[in-house]
């Protein structure tokens, strides 16, 4: 079932060393054509599964085949159905989270887009399993093509009997709706989604009590991540065996990595669980543009961490990640060359997580902000001494005291880089110095011997800045540039040092 | 289920109750964790991540007032990381307020003061921008100040949870996050009742009342006018909570002789007026009774109520009781009666009502309760008010001699003064009805079927042969929950009583700060400040209202007789649909 | 009663007689690229292009598909030859779209560059 992408797209290059579970057939059927799909072996898991195997067995299957979620956490798949099973319930829901509010991940909506069908066949497989027939796929409104194919897709389901009352006369009815979301980064959380779902405001709640015993509706709720529901179909036609065949010990199977950032090949890859960073940047994704020198990688979103060059030989899995202070997340992979400055990118990723902050909680909503304020001025050449350290405390505090995930993995690219990188953080305070030209405000100008007092950048500076006779050497009065780098356009003779 | 489980808190062993929260726990072995968003009346919100503590096993920290505990759980609430981990999330939230305390609203009463205090931030660390918002005095009521919200979000479940009106809610995100009605629309503009308890669970000053001390001390500076105050039943309950006296003191004379001092010309007692609207308003109920009239008669003293039903349950519009608050009431017999017996023109009389309640003062500015084209009630201020009045000035209420009310609109019966308290009216109505129904002596007058804190009240008074059912609701929330009852099932009372706060009047949106070791709605603090009421009745020697010789006095010299048409006129009114319509959420909670 | 295994395999049969009907074994298939990533990169002139080769005669089994993961060679057509393969076209635009189809679907040739 997995491998037709090789078949399709032969062994060479990209594909090469990919193993596609998830993205089995995205980009080789016709999204629109359940034909297509029930022609790859689709629903076959699900009439499987209805042909006489105990729910029981279908969720024992799913906890051998030792799938984790993949929408961030890793929380044991089966596990989570076995608890949703064990309620007593009169209505249960199963819910697909499709919100992908990762900025740089879209292996979400790759899949609905390239191949829904997947995606329903999991959950109605879950459904039987945990004793559920409603079915509500939570997608963000920005994705109106996902969401097109997702409702003609379910629309097909249900003509074939394969959604709806009694499926395959099997006397199990399952059926699925949409719910789209508004595009707020919190909502990918599970209360918040839930939240979200009833009408609400989406901001998250504490747990317990767990979304499998009071979720949705206050019902037991069963909720995975998109990519978690495409894996499902695979493991019950191929077996649990062959799937956790495939990874490293506690973490089984394949993800699906959004490589984008300073590398040649970007795009979606799927690897097993334990392929190595090094494997995944130089030989998926064909290295570095402008053969420049790897300084790190950030895995996991906007809350994941950065990982030095000099790690990169670190097996991708739950574990591993976490141990060197990043995260799996949603599977977003940004690779950074010499030309960043990692004190901008960890401020970059915290004002995202700042302004998506749903505000209900004090450590997100004010340490977060407080954090970007100091990463502001040491970015700008105001750092102060100690403000590492405050950095530190407040990432600390943040990450343990948070209401949720989005607070308690928010400082991490903060955290990270100051474990990794704390001399260019010194730098920056000290020296007042960006080694890598980032930070424009940190910039000083300075006209060297190349000058030959034409003038030209004294008539372009904003804030007459510059001052020298004609046919002399220039001078720039660093006091009053306001490092906007107009003159260093002007000049046409490589007179103006930029560093 | 075992009847106790062990739980472990800083290597100490305690045995405790199963099925409670760690907060819960901790607290019934005799700790207080340091809490700002949690409020024992209403769900858990874990916002504000003060109450955090370590459990054994887990990661990171855990809101105590969320996590449930469980047999052998290992808890720490004191160890350093937690303590500097504490103080820093209280200097956040500190970074971000106003630093003005000393001429705050709340000095000396601020959970956040206290708390900031007691978590030792001495020095700033995180010190950024602020937020800064305009400041919405749109209302005649309350005032909200977005600046110095900590966004603990009691206000917001009070307004829903509680008071069934949901005009508050969080919009926007991150640092700028704003607790704010819909679309942010003017507060004079939503479907706020004004009914204050916003004021009372905030644990700043985001929300208080629009404070009209400045417009009474004005007044009270003026030679060429007649001041004249009045004072409601429960602000003598709670009044002496203000100036450090325990709860349950009932300062009537003390506060009579206070405002005296204050410059006012003369006292009077809205427990009078309490009597009067009794009278018309039993009078009123046996009328639709005998004559077939709109069953059930609704009461329509709690100004919080009247705005929440001509939004909300406009529908019951025709059930409500015509009769006028008993402030209003006393408003109109000011500028009218007494006008004319000290031969003064009404317009140059200011009349204050000094009242527990923030709704009335939107009461008071509303064009259907003008009399004769001026308003009843110029000024009206809240106990808290009231007592920063009686400081400011200089006057010393705790030691100062009492005084009585003023003639002829000073003297009450028992069943005025127990007003205050929730199940007040329907007792006082019940004791006159019962008697102009039957013509005999009603034998026990205590009703005790409608007295105490239960949400929603029901009771049968035999009235001779006839069965008079009665239910009484106290916060919006329970009156949303027993009119909608009335919607489905319109026979199933004659009579219902319905005031806009929990408690009743002595919780009223404009009564004391609750002090330490206290929080707002505590109920033994409601059920303290309604003793003072019913021991206050219980000794008097008059405890029914149409027995008040006064009241007597004011139908002969003045209005005739109940419901005839002087009372028409100057003691009752009408009500309409008011927008924007209010829409009470369907789907409970878990 | 059939058990729902058998129930699927009767609707995958017949599912793959409509594909056949379409002429899923007999003529060239041409798959595009179009998901939201594709068609930012310009798929739906591609799709035009070929849409309107169908139009006028030529007889292939033209389909869209979803992402493979490309980012960097989008748009994609993937041109399936029954007897040779599949042939995989990256950065496809209209003046390319025009060569498969003269070249590789009407002259048999594939194009030089198709990457495999
Ligand atoms: C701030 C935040 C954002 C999240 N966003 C997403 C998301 O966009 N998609 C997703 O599947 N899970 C997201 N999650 C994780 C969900 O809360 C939840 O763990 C997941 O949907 C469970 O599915 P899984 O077990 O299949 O991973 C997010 C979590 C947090 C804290």
């Amino acid at each position: 079932m997995h491998n037709r992408s090789l078949e399709v797209f032969g062994k060479a290059g990209y594909f090469n060393s990919q193993l596609r579970i998830a993205l089995r057939n995205c980009g080789i059927i016709d999204p629109g054509d359940l034909d297509d799909y029930l022609n790859v072996r689709g629903f076959e898991a699900l009439a499987k599964v209805l042909s006489g195997i105990k729910s029981e067995a279908v969720i024992a299957e799913i906890k051998r085949s030792g799938l984790r979620g993949r929408g961030g956490a890793g929380f044991g798949t089966g596990l989570k159905w076995e608890l949703v099973a064990r309620e007593k319930s009169d209505q249960k829901y199963v819910i697909c989270n499709a919100d992908e509010g990762d900025p740089g991940a879209f292996m979400d909506r790759s899949i609905i887009e390239g191949d829904p069908f997947s995606v329903l066949e999991g959950m109605a497989i879950a459904g039987y399993a945990v004793g559920s027939d409603k079915g509500i796929v939570y997608i963000r409104a920005e994705y109106p093509l996902a969401i097109k194919r997702l409702e003609k897709a379910i629309e097909a389901a249900r003509k074939q009997n394969l959604l709806g009352k009694d499926i395959l006369s099997s006397g199990f009815s399952f059926d699925i709706e949409i719910r789209l979301g508004a595009g707020a980064f919190v909502c990918g959380e599970e209360t918040a989604l839930m939240q979200s779902i009833e009408g609400h405001r989406g901001m998250p709640r504490p747990r317990p009590p767990y979304p499998s015993a009071s979720g949705l509706f206050c019902k037991p709720t069963l909720i995975n991540n998109v990519e978690t529901w495409a894996n499902v179909p695979v493991i019950v036609v191929e077996g649990a065996e062959w799937f956790s065949s495939v990874g490293t010990e506690k973490s089984k199977g394949t993800k699906v990595f959004a490589l984008a950032g300073k590398i040649n090949n970007t795009g979606l890859v799927e690897v097993p669980m334990g392929t190595t960073l090094r494997h995944v940047i130089y030989d998926i994704g064909g290295g570095i543009p402008g053969s420049k020198k790897l300084k790190a990688v950030q895995t996991g979103g906007p809350s994941g961490g950065c990982i030095p060059a000099d790690l990169i030989d670190t097996p991708i899995d739950y574990e591993s990640l976490g141990k060197i202070g990043s995260i799996m997340g949603s599977g977003g992979m940004i690779v950074i060359d010499e030309d960043s400055c990692m004190v901008s990118i960890a401020k970059f990723f915290l004002e995202f997580t700042q302004s998506e902050s749903c505000g209900k909680c004090t450590p997100c909503r004010e340490g977060t902000k407080r954090m970007l304020e100091i990463l502001t001025r040491i970015t700008e050449g105001q750092g102060k001494e100690g403000d590492i350290e405050k950095l530190e405390r407040l990432g600390n505090m943040i990450k343990k005291s948070s209401l949720c995930g989005l607070g308690q993995s928010a400082p991490n690219p903060v955290l990270s880089t100051i474990r990794y990188f704390r001399n260019e953080y010194e730098d920056h305070i000290k020296n007042k110095k960006c080694t890598a030209g980032a930070c424009e405000k940190m910039l000083s100008y300075v006209i060297n011997d190349k000058c030959i007092g034409c003038g030209a950048c004294k008539r372009a500076c904003p804030v007459n800045a510059i001052s020298g006779s004609t046919k002399q050497k220039h001078l720039i009065n660093q006091d009053l540039c306001t490092k906007c780098g107009e003159c260093y356009k002007t000049c046409k003779f490589s007179a103006i040092d930029k560093g | 289920m075992p009847e106790k489980i062990k739980i472990t808190i800083n290597d100490r062993e305690y045995e405790v109750r199963p099925n409670q929260t760690i907060m819960q726990a901790a607290d019934s072995v005799g700790f207080r964790l340091p809490r700002l968003c949690y409020h024992p009346k209403l769900s858990i919100e874990g916002a504000c991540r003060v109450c955090i503590v370590e459990v054994e096993g887990m990661r990171n920290f855990v809101a105590s007032c969320a996590y449930p505990i469980y047999d052998g759980m290992k808890i720490k609430t004191n160890t350093d990381e937690l303590r500097r981990a504490r103080r820093d999330i209280v200097e956040l939230i500190l970074d971000n307020h106003p630093m003005d305390c000393h001429t705050c609203e709340r000095d000396g009463n601020c959970e956040l003061q206290r708390l900031a205090y007691a978590m030792g931030i001495k020095t700033r660390h995180f010190e950024g921008e602020k937020k800064n918002y305009p400041i919405d005095v749109s209302s005649t009521s309350v005032v909200r100040n977005p600046n110095k919200c900590i966004l603990c979000g009691r206000c917001v479940r009070i307004c829903s949870e509680v008071q069934s009106v949901h005009n508050l809610g969080f919009s926007h995100r991150g640092f700028k996050t704003v607790v704010m009605p819909a679309y942010n629309e003017a507060f004079a503009d939503t479907v706020c009742s004004n009914c204050g308890q916003c004021i009372n669970v905030c644990p700043t000053a985001a929300f208080v009342e629009k404070n009209y001390t400045q417009d009474v001390f004005q007044a009270l500076s003026r030679k060429d006018v007649v001041k004249i105050a009045q004072v409601a039943p429960s602000v003598r309950a709670a009044i002496g909570e203000d100036f450090g006296l325990p709860a349950g003191k009932n300062l009537e004379k003390e506060t009579a002789a206070a405002l005296r001092k204050l410059g006012f010309d003369y006292v009077f007692d809205t427990q009078f007026s309490a009597d009067l609207t009794i009278v018309e308003e039993a009078n009123e109920l046996l009328h639709r009774i005998k004559t077939g009239g709109k069953l059930p008669m609704i009461t329509s003293c709690s100004a919080a109520w009247m705005k929440y039903m001509e939004q909300f349950f406009p529908d019951l519009i025709d059930n409500i009781s015509t009769c006028k608050s008993p402030m209003s009431m006393m408003g109109a017999m000011i500028k009218t009666y007494f006008a004319d017996k000290i031969k003064a023109d009404p317009k140059n009389i200011v009349s204050v009502a000094v009242m527990c309640c923030t709704a009335k003062k939107y009461e008071a500015a509303r064009p259907e309760l003008m009399v004769n084209g001026m308003r009843g009630v110029d000024h009206m201020i809240t106990t808290r008010e009231a007592s920063w009045m009686i400081k400011s000035a200089g006057i010393d209420l705790v030691n100062i001699k009492g005084e009585e009310f003023d003639e002829p609109l000073g003297m009450s019966s028992g069943a005025g003064t127990i007003f205050g308290a929730t199940g007040g009216v329907m007792e006082a109505a019940i004791r006159t009805a019962y008697e102009l129904y039957t013509g005999k002596e009603m034998p026990d007058l205590d009703v005790k079927a409608v007295r105490g804190l239960k949400g929603i009240k029901e009771g049968a008074v035999m009235m001779g042969d006839k069965e008079i059912r009665v239910a009484v609701a106290h916060g919006l929330g329970n009156a949303a929950e027993l009119l909608q009852e009335v919607r489905k099932n319109p026979d199933k009372y004659h009579f219902i009583e319905v005031m806009g706060c929990p408690g009743g009047c002595v919780g009223g949106g404009g009564q004391p700060y609750v002090g330490l070791n206290c929080v707002p709605l505590d109920e033994n603090l409601l059920r303290k400040r309604a003793e003072a009421l019913y021991n206050a009745d219980r000794n008097r020697k008059i405890r029914k209202s149409h027995e008040n010789p006064d009241i007597k006095r004011i139908y002969k010299e003045f209005l005739g007789e109940p419901l005839g048409k002087k009372s028409h006129e100057l003691l009752h009114t009408h009500y309409k649909q008011h927008y924007p319509q209010g829409i009470i959420p369907g789907g409970g909670k878990c | 009663m059939k058990t729902p295994l058998e129930l699927l395999t009767d609707k995958k049969n017949a599912a793959a007689e409509r594909l056949k009907e379409k002429g899923y074994l007999s003529k060239k298939r041409v798959y595009i690229g179009m998901a939201t990533c594709e068609i930012a990169a310009g798929s739906k002139e591609v799709m035009a292009e070929f849409e309107a080769a169908k139009k006028q005669g030529l007889d292939i089994y033209l389909s869209q598909k979803g992402c493979a993961g490309r980012c960097h060679v989008e748009p994609t057509v993937e041109v399936v030859d029954p007897e040779k393969g599949p042939v995989l076209y990256t950065k496809v635009d209209a003046k390319k779209a025009k060569e498969i189809i003269q070249k590789h679907l009407i002259g048999g040739e594939p194009l030089a560059e198709g990457e495999k």
